[in-house]
């Protein structure tokens, strides 16, 4: 032990503390072992159970009598294949160093830091840690009455006889800043050191527990990109992020070997793994038999342990321009084996290596190449870079599972929360959505509130409310729809595009489907379930089958997909919200046709929709001339320069989550209030003085859409509170889009008829007495049983006398005729028309 | 500096080892470099440019690869086509108390005995291809370059010898030990004096060809390792002329051994055997532009005189090759200078696809030919794609990963910046596209529209910028690929266009490489102008949309550019306006 214990200070030529810069400048193949097997030293005297051979055994026994000898850190060296570490370790120990005895400090090898130091440093940590509003119960000595969290936290492994504890690096960086930074410049010495002491600590809880255990890393202050990782990184710990793309089968790597003699059947002792390699005993153990290679593996017997090699790769986030993702290799043990498969977006903490690589399987010699791994010790499963999945838009469900998502980062949530105190957030806001789309600020506007989203309710009573938002887009050809749409899909959590064309009912809600290899009947999820707490686009939704069209009316109010078929009976949630666009009937916008004619969607359909645009290209020299400053410069000047004051995608991707994730805004009475009155005021405004026709211009289902907008800004300004600005903007917003809309075209005003039932107040108005005239026409000029006459005819004559009604087309006749028919007062044949 | 005591052409290694040892002898620590040059690097510039050393460095061709010795210096032409990633090696160690390097090395050349120290360093590795669709024009011609080549073998071998005679270090490449190979090629050396006889180095030749990427011949493929470049220097797609050392592929690696392999055996390198791929460490490299493959490359300003008469050439040619169709070649003479210059978001300002109309099936094989064959001698990289139900169900446009190799595979779409693409539609019939002809379609769709094209990395997908003019031939208006500009072929004549001389030719090239390099800017008073016209018309017709407007603008750039000249004028807007209303007019 004492040569093995020899501190190497002696690779002194170069200089003495360049591991700094290149810790792996020793050893050739993995300088870790070696170094590893120095600081193993505290172990023969610190204890003489188990050790740590962390990535290898987990469940070794904790009294194996290996741990005497300095072997090689008990098959910790599995990755190294047996290459010239033996030389280095012969050479080296060959005694060029000087022999110290053990009342000396051991230091790890190589460095200054002292192993003795470090024991006390992680016994502290794990006694004493508190969360930090408990005290600051840092002075060794004074045991508080409080358990320390890791305290908890072991004995929460022990009872449920786990064999690993994860340990928080920013509790251990909170608590001994020293400490963290040794553990992420030398894991491998004070993991192994971490390791021992947590032993220490097991044992002392519970004496008989069998366990290893090993401590597991994780959330370091500080995450690497898979592209900066370098020379000097090796031998470090590193985190980082990516997504996994392949894993290789589980690969039993042996830990333990039994040899059995041929002859006299003797079993040898387990024989551990050493550098990668077993050697097998030249001649029998015993005695008696010593009978000369006759020892044979004894496959059952040996101990095996679970390993995987794992390819993660650079998510698209962080690969710059022009660039191909980067992959980098994990190595798993034990029970990190099968955490992740292919596609998952993982964080990876671990320790970064690199082994050299041999020529042949033969030969000594190794290339000048390394390959670099990752010794993993954690992985924690991160969601898709967008928008967050699972964002709590209804709160019940929502706040349980809040915990393993996504920590944002603190000076993220500062950045976000500073863009959100300014002043001009929702101006920001809309000017960084599709900037370049130009215009149409009132519709990003609503955009914007429906990636915010409202608030969902769920009453006792089981009725619920939802909280997203609806919106269909109406308009000219060429008037950028399909490119906003595309936009907000890319913006979206869990965002669906799909085009009404392309689109069939079961595309969109779920289909039953044969799986193929079990025969089963299985349930497959279309567009809208997919985008579950999502944004579905439908691109072209007047071109969408009416029977696809119609599925839509469960999913936008109900929220819920139900299915019957092929004997599955199921109602799946889309808790989405539909973004649609959609072309005139016929084409343009015919402003002479009201707008039930133009878009020619069905009301029940249209009244889902909370707001419904109209974009109109409109001749507005205005316009026009902006349009044309903006191309001019677009062609000829730098475009960088002309872009303003807008964040990046990035931003209002997460600016977005981390609202809908954090903020839920509650109506503050004095936007209730506001909320009634505005209400009110809009329902009043249908009856005109000196009018009698009634005309509907709010309904309860717009009272529910204002409550969805006026949370929705509340969320923009990640307040909590909706206040009465909102409810005002809301109104607002609502108007606009109304105006465009709903509005009577013949008369000027706001009619919620049109949207539910697609007939203005005024056309019916307009219609009865088209019919009162034609019945009085038919009246005077025809007798019962008297000649027929041509519908044409009909027509001259009624705009020959008619007066009251500006203009009558022939269908509009035709339709009154229908209904006189219905009536029993004239019967039609073909063209001609008589009196019955 | 006296006068180096290696020959840079034929033991460029030698001057690596010699100021390596002087860094170190002057007292440098080995571990400041941190992969850093040492010297090493300006000694080779100096050498290939200020003493224009360049024209002598042998180009790395199938034909020349034959010729070419290991370890010697080469210059590589080709494009970036995947990116493998980053190697760690042993860039600085110690053999007893002397410090070796690694660096622009394979293999070590003593055993790196593990006590020594050893400093840890990185490189890059890029996979390059010939440029996809490079015209024979822009190729050395063989003949000459066999001789140079010759030549300079002989005269390198007699240097080399000299220089190995009186060399006083130690060792000279070829003592590499264990490896077996240089040791059978020394041997080949001394019993044959034919530069044939080495017989790794025919290896690479042969399996070369064979192992083909086969558009284009003129250069094998190459894994280029690149040594202190910032990573942000090279992009995917870009071209490049690497000069740098010729490794042989002497070592066969077998990873398969080691328990670790079975799963490590991603190692980008395996996929890229050596006797397949050569291996070059490069020392210095430079982007290429379209420029840099003219013949000769004059450096002629191009002055507005000049460019008019080349312009006016050319333009009668063109008009002569589309059958007298006036119009038709003012568009394409536009269409081919075009350039994405700018791009706002998602919009690439700049292009100008064209789509040429009322392409009947017997005119495509007059003119459509005929069309072919000019674009191919007037541009370096040009590309045709025969669009058809069965083309697009089974081919695959968009490269993709492909993990199971850890490659990039190529598509057909990944394409060099300032690449020429014609789509020849009117062979396309009626028929079903599968799922994979759709997605093609988008593929296609997108390139036109946003000049993007998205590679398959299988768990996402990335958009990689292009910059590629896209001409379409179709019989009436393409639906699949939206063009920028309509234009209906009306030819009048079939006439034969007149031969042209190689010297015509080559102005032609030069003045299309040139004029679209040019920068351009805009009056004051001109922008108003503009935009007062486009205010006009966008009153006038309201189906004029903003990206109408944005290729009026850029028929305006590319049209002041085609006469040489750097700001819009009115006469050239006015000629712009011109074309336009000609071309609606056969719009209707």
């Amino acid at each position: 032990m004492a040569s093995d214990s020899s501190p190497n200070f002696n690779n002194g030529p170069s200089s003495p503390d360049d591991s700094l810069s290149s810790p792996i400048g020793n050893t050739f193949s993995s300088p870790g072992s070696r170094r590893r097997r120095r600081s193993s030293t505290p172990s023969a005297f610190a204890t003489p159970s188990e050790r740590r051979s962390r990535f290898a055994s987990s469940e070794a026994t904790p009294t194996a009598p290996r741990s005497r000898h300095g072997v090689g850190g008990g098959g910790r060296i599995p990755p190294t294949p047996t290459s010239t570490t033996d030389d280095a370790g012969a050479s080296s120990d060959g005694g060029d160093g000087y022999d110290m005895d053990d009342a000396r400090p051991t230091f790890v090898w190589g460095t200054s830091i002292s192993v003795e130091d470090v024991n006390d440093a992680i016994h502290r940590f794990l006694r004493d840690f508190r969360e930090a509003s408990s005290s600051q119960g840092d002075d060794d000595g004074l045991h508080l009455h409080t358990e320390g969290k890791y305290e908890k936290l072991i004995r929460q492994v022990i009872e449920v006889e786990g064999d690993s504890l994860d340990v928080n690096a920013r509790d251990v960086f909170d608590h001994d800043p020293d400490l963290y930074t040794k553990m992420v410049r030398y894991p491998l010495e004070v993991l192994a050191i971490f390791d021992l002491v947590l032993m220490n600590m097991v044992s002392r809880l519970k004496p008989m527990f069998e366990k290893h255990i090993q401590t597991r890393i994780f959330n370091l202050k500080t995450s690497t990109s898979m592209r900066n990782l370098n020379p000097s990184d090796i031998e470090r710990m590193v985190s980082l992020k990516g997504m996994i793309i392949r894993c290789s089968s589980i690969i039993p790597e042996i830990r333990e070997a039994i040899f059995r003699c041929l002859v006299c059947g003797f079993c040898c002792d387990p024989i551990p793994v050493e550098r990668g390699r077993i050697t097998e005993p030249t001649r029998c153990l015993r005695e008696e038999c010593q009978s000369r290679n006759s020892m044979t593996l004894v496959h059952n017997r040996c101990r095996f342990a679970d390993k995987q090699i794992v390819r993660l790769q650079e998510t698209p986030d962080q690969i710059p321009e022009g660039g191909t993702p980067h992959t980098v290799s994990l190595l798993l043990h034990d029970k990190l084996v099968d955490t992740g498969k292919p596609g998952d977006r993982v964080e990876v903490t671990g320790i970064y290596r690199a082994m050299s690589v041999r020529v042949g399987p033969t030969q000594r010699t190794v290339k000048s190449l390394f390959k670099t791994y990752i010794d993993c010790l954690h992985i924690k499963k991160t969601d898709k870079s967008r928008m967050q999945v699972e964002d709590s838009m209804d709160i019940d469900s929502g706040s349980g599972r809040n915990e393993e998502e996504v920590i944002f980062e603190e000076e993220k949530v500062a950045r976000l929360k500073e863009i959100s105190k300014r002043p001009d957030v929702y101006e920001i806001l809309t000017k960084s959505l599709a900037p370049n789309i130009w215009e149409l600020d009132d519709v990003k506007k609503g955009l914007l509130c429906q990636l915010f989203g409202g608030n969902a309710l769920k009453l006792a009573s089981g009725a619920s409310f939802r909280g997203d938002i609806n919106i269909l887009l109406v308009g000219d050809p060429g008037t950028s729809k399909s490119q906003l749409l595309q936009y907000i899909h890319k913006l979206s959590p869990r965002g669906i595009y799909t085009s009404g064309r392309g689109s069939s009912a079961v595309g969109l809600t779920a289909y039953v489907a044969k799986d193929p290899e079990t025969g089963e009947t299985v349930l497959e999820s279309g567009a809208l379930v997919l985008s579950d707490r999502g944004i579905c686009c439908i691109d072209e939704f007047d071109k969408m089958s009416e029977n696809a069209r119609s599925m839509l009316h469960e999913v936008m109010e109900q929220q819920t997909v139900s299915i019957a078929k092929a004997g599955i009976i199921a109602s799946l949630n889309a808790r989405t919200s539909v973004l649609a666009c959609a072309n005139p009937s016929g084409s343009r916008y015919n402003p002479r046709l009201s707008v039930i004619d133009n878009i020619h969607l069905p009301p029940t359909l249209l009244s889902r929709f909370d707001l419904i645009y109209l974009i109109l290209d409109k001749a507005d020299e205005q316009t026009d001339r902006r349009l044309a400053k903006h191309i001019v410069s677009l062609h000829f000047d730098n475009p960088e320069n002309i872009e303003q004051d807008v964040l990046d995608l990035s931003t209002l991707t997460d600016y977005v989550s981390y609202a809908r994730k954090h903020i839920h805004p509650q109506l503050s009475d004095e936007a209730a209030e506001e909320l009634t009155r505005g209400y009110v005021e809009i329902r009043k405004r249908g009856n005109f003085p000196g009018s009698s026709k009634k005309v509907i211009t709010a309904t309860p289902r717009q009272i529910e859409s204002l409550i969805r907008l006026s949370e929705a800004l509340a969320r923009i300004r990640f307040s909590e509170w909706v206040e009465k600005n909102d409810v005002t903007e809301a109104f607002r917003l609502l108007e606009v889009a109304m105006q465009q809309s709903a509005t009577d075209h013949s008369t000027g005003t706001i009619d919620m008829d049109l949207i539910t039932t697609g007939v203005s107040a005024s056309e019916r108005i307009r219609r009865e007495s088209l019919l009162q005239a034609t019945r009085n026409l038919i009246m005077e000029k025809m007798q019962i049983g008297g000649p027929s006459m041509r519908l044409l005819d009909l027509l001259e004559e009624l705009k020959k006398q008619e007066t009251g009604v500006s203009e009558v087309h022939l269908n509009d006749l035709r339709n009154a005729i229908g209904t006189l028919a219905t009536e029993g007062f004239v019967t039609m044949h073909g063209d001609s028309l008589k009196r019955s | 500096m006296v006068g180096p005591q290696y020959d840079f052409l034929s033991n460029p290694l030698g001057a690596v080892r010699s100021t390596f040892d002087t860094a170190i002898a002057s007292g440098t620590d080995p571990s400041s470099f941190e992969g850093r040059d040492w010297g090493a690097l300006p000694l080779f510039r100096r050498f290939l440019f200020d003493q224009s050393g360049i024209s002598q460095v042998p180009l790395l061709t199938p034909t020349s690869i034959r010729f070419l010795r290991p370890h010697t210096l080469v210059r590589y032409r080709g494009m970036i086509q995947d990116m493998p990633g980053n190697e760690f090696y042993v860039g600085a160690y110690k053999d007893g108390s002397v410090w070796r390097t690694n660096k622009f090395m394979d293999v070590s050349q003593y055993p790196i005995c593990s006590s020594a120290d050893t400093r840890i360093w990185e490189r890059r590795l890029l996979y390059c291809v010939p440029v996809p669709g490079l015209s024979p024009w822009t190729e050395v011609s063989a003949e000459e370059f066999g001789n140079l080549s010759m030549d300079w073998m002989s005269d390198s071998r007699e240097k080399r010898r000299r220089d190995e005679e009186s060399s006083d270090a130690p060792v000279s490449y070829d003592e590499v030990q264990d490896s077996p190979n240089s040791k059978r090629m020394r041997e080949g050396e001394d019993s044959s004096t034919s530069p044939h006889s080495s017989g790794a180095a025919t290896d690479i030749a042969s399996s070369a060809t064979r192992s083909g990427y086969d558009i284009g011949s003129n250069s094998p493929p190459c894994l280029v390792k690149v040594y202190d470049s910032p990573e942000s220097e090279m992009k995917l797609n870009d071209i490049f002329e690497f000069v740098g050392i010729l490794t042989s592929p002497e070592l066969q690696e077998d990873n398969e051994d080691s328990d670790l392999s079975n799963g490590f055996s991603e190692d980008p390198l395996r996929h890229f055997p050596p006797n397949q791929v050569p291996r070059l460490h490069c020392f210095i490299h430079r982007k290429l532009g379209i420029r840099d493959f003219l013949q000769n490359n004059p450096t002629v300003e191009p002055k507005p005189d000049l460019v008019k008469g080349i312009r006016e050439a050319l333009l009668r040619h063109l008009t002569a090759i589309l059958g007298n169709d006036d119009v038709t070649s003012h568009f394409m003479l536009l269409h081919l200078l075009s350039k994405v210059h700018a791009r706002d978001n998602d919009l690439a300002v700049g292009k100008l696809s064209l789509n040429l109309t009322c392409f009947k099936k017997e005119a495509v094989s007059v003119f459509g030919k005929q069309l072919t064959l000019v674009l191919k001698n007037l541009l370096p990289f040009t590309f045709c794609i025969p669009l058809t139900v069965e083309y697009l169900n089974t081919v695959s446009l968009a490269p993709k990963k492909n993990y199971d190799t850890n490659r990039l595979e190529t598509g057909v779409l990944q394409l060099a910046e300032g690449s020429h693409l014609i789509v020849d539609e009117t062979k396309l019939d009626a028929g079903t596209l599968n799922s994979v002809g759709v997605e093609n379609c988008r593929l296609l769709k997108n390139l036109m529209e946003l000049q993007q094209v998205e590679y398959d990395f299988k768990y996402y997908k990335m958009d990689m910028k292009t910059d590629t003019q896209l001409l379409i031939l179709s019989e009436g208006k393409s639906n699949i690929l939206p063009a920028d500009v309509i234009v209906p072929f009306h030819p009048s004549s079939s006439s034969c266009p007149e031969a042209v001389t190689a010297e015509v030719l080559e102005a032609w090239r030069w003045y299309l490489a040139t004029v679209r390099q040019l920068p351009h800017s805009i009056e004051q008073e001109m922008q108003k102008e503009v935009e007062r016209d486009l205010v006009a018309a966008r009153q006038e017709d309201r189906s004029l949309g903003p990206q109408d407007l944005s290729r009026l603008l850029t028929m305006g750039r590319l049209m002041s550019l085609s006469y040489g000249e750097t700001s819009l004028s009115l006469e050239h807007w006015q000629m712009v306006k011109e074309l336009e209303r000609l071309r609606r007019q056969r719009l209707q």
